[in-house]
């Protein structure tokens, strides 16, 4: 479905992704698992397009310059250069990092906001499975996106990015900032998604502990460059991994 | 007396929110500050009187295709300026004013200037209210800023057009990440902001004539009123109109009308020392207290 070759991406002379091959199946959960700059985000964001977006604008103001090389193909289509807008149209969705919501719109408007390309037949129906994936999101429907808790924002995050209705939804850091419980029902919660509605899942994240075992397949990413891949059960039984994100 | 300043105040109030509302829904949504404004304001009473006078057009066509043209112009300035310098503020402010300069000084030099530059009012009537004699133009322009704010506030709430703009104004790389062009949204808020720039022209120049001078005070009244509401909020556009609306009205009955024109001065300092995001920007308070 998804097919990334040799990817290199330049902020100025800085290399954030070097050289990164990665394969993607349909139906797929695939972990991108990292620390703190590894280079995690500008994978996705490359992958979403918004790398395209933040060029094009740095450009125009005479800013950073941004370089990307390599090759992004989906479901064998060359998107590299393609614009964010283009791309969610093909079914690609990403969600960022730190709990994107509307801060200032309440939850139904912000799932509302988010169906911008959706009729609102669509809209309401896939509201309903939202629902039914986070039931805590129902009773705080009318309230502002910005006064819910970090782990709310995540689900509602998630929500939104289903409203799209993606074939390929990207995740980046959905763990991040969420106490253990709610880790775990987000993590539920992805794996519901994956199951039910066949959505092929990109997520990246730092704890590899509770996201190891739910993927089918992991890319370790250390300074923009791949050091390990495997299925989850091979990384979880790596001592590399087991001694850098376990701590064993 | 004090009815009647009751009245008028209210009427002022109108008219300064239908001044601000276009300046406030450009930055409120696109973050770009329209210095141009004022002079769109002008150049549709221009072009409403030229189509009325020298192409002999109907009134009501007349205003309809300047409020267009109006916005095809803010579309034109976004997309061959702002384009290239948003984000960056002191090159937004300088360029618009720029090219809102331009366009107001050359009526000038083109010599359209003097009383016989106006606008018939819609409907030439009067009415006794409570009192105090008002003229039908000024109900028009009650009522129209009503209906204006209402359908505004319609628009921004219930249609995917509308949600996108609100998307954009709060987080724009959240709001692309769902398929909505920023560059489209924003050279529709800036057409938007000329259209309403228009609208307000054709419903207020009929009161008296069009100045090419006129330009700058309207831009100054859009900025107090910005200013003392907080920037980007339309609950606040209201709000602060009132206040202005009705000090400057009572300002000129009780004290001295020369004083009127201190009073949104002295408003918008006061509001920058005590609250300097206006009195409902509460999301950028926020983010300033971080």
């Amino acid at each position: 479905m998804l097919e990334v070759k040799e990817l290199m991406v330049f902020f100025e002379n800085a290399l954030a992704v070097n050289g990164l091959n990665l394969t993607v199946n349909k139906g797929e959960i695939v972990g991108i698992i990292g620390s703190n700059s590894a280079g995690k985000t500008t994978l996705m964001n490359t992958l979403s397009g918004l790398i395209i977006d933040m060029q094009i604008k740095e450009k125009r103001r005479g800013g950073e310059r941004i370089s990307v090389y390599g090759k992004v193909l989906y479901k064998n289509e060359d998107i590299t250069y393609l614009k964010p807008e283009e791309r969610v149209k093909m079914g690609i969705v990403l969600s960022r990092e730190r709990h994107p919501i509307f801060p200032e719109s309440s939850v139904l408007e912000n799932m509302k906001i988010a169906g911008y390309l959706r009729t609102r037949k669509e809209i309401k129906k896939t509201m309903q499975y939202v629902f039914e994936l986070f039931p805590a999101l129902i009773k705080l429907k009318k309230r502002k996106a910005g006064f819910l808790s970090g782990g709310e924002q995540q689900m509602l995050a998630i929500g939104m990015a289903l409203i799209v209705q993606p074939e390929l939804l990207l995740l980046d850091e959905p763990l991040l900032g969420l106490s253990p419980i709610m880790q775990k029902s987000v993590v539920d919660a992805i794996k519901a998604l994956n199951k039910s509605s066949g959505i092929t899942v990109i997520l990246s994240e730092q704890f590899a502990r509770p996201v190891l075992p739910m993927i089918d397949k992991g890319y370790v990413v250390e300074n923009g460059m791949l050091s390990l891949s495997g299925t989850g059960e091979e990384l979880m039984n790596n001592p590399e991994i087991k001694a850098a994100y376990f701590g064993v | 007396m004090f009815t009647g300043t009751i009245i008028y105040a209210l009427i002022n109030s109108v008219i300064l929110t239908l001044i601000a509302i276009g300046f406030n829904l450009t930055f409120g949504i696109s973050g770009v500050a329209n210095f141009a404004y004022g002079a769109f304001y002008i150049l549709s009473a221009y072009s409403t009187w030229i189509m009325m006078h020298s192409f002999h057009l109907p009134y009501f066509v007349s205003v309809m295709i300047s409020i267009i043209l109006t916005m095809a112009l803010g579309a034109l300035m976004y997309q061959l300026v702002l384009k290239r310098v948003r984000g960056q503020a002191i090159s937004e402010v300088i360029a618009t004013f720029g090219i809102g300069l331009a366009i107001l000084e050359l009526f000038r030099y083109l010599g359209f200037v003097g009383f016989e530059y106006n606008l018939p009012p819609f409907i030439d009537s009067s009415y006794m209210i409570l009192g105090t004699y008002v003229d039908m133009q000024r109900i028009l322009i009650v009522v129209l800023g009503v209906i204006i704010v209402v359908l505004l506030w319609l628009f921004t709430h219930n249609t995917s057009l509308g949600l996108a703009f609100r998307g954009i104004a709060q987080d724009e790389r959240t709001a692309l990440t769902f398929g909505i062009d920023s560059d489209k949204i924003a050279t529709l808020a800036v057409a938007l902001g000329a259209g309403f720039a228009a609208i307000a022209a054709s419903i207020i120049i009929p009161l008296g004539s069009i100045f090419p001078s006129e330009g700058y005070d309207v831009l100054i009244k859009a900025l107090a009123v910005c200013i003392i509401g907080g920037l980007g909020s339309t609950g606040g556009v209201i709000v602060a109109s009132f206040l202005i609306g009705f000090a400057e009205r009572f300002t000129d009955s009780y004290i001295g009308s020369h004083w009127t024109m201190i009073v949104s001065l002295a408003a918008i300092l006061i509001v920058l020392v005590v609250k300097p995001s206006g009195l409902f920007g509460k999301q950028k308070e926020l983010e300033e207290r971080i």
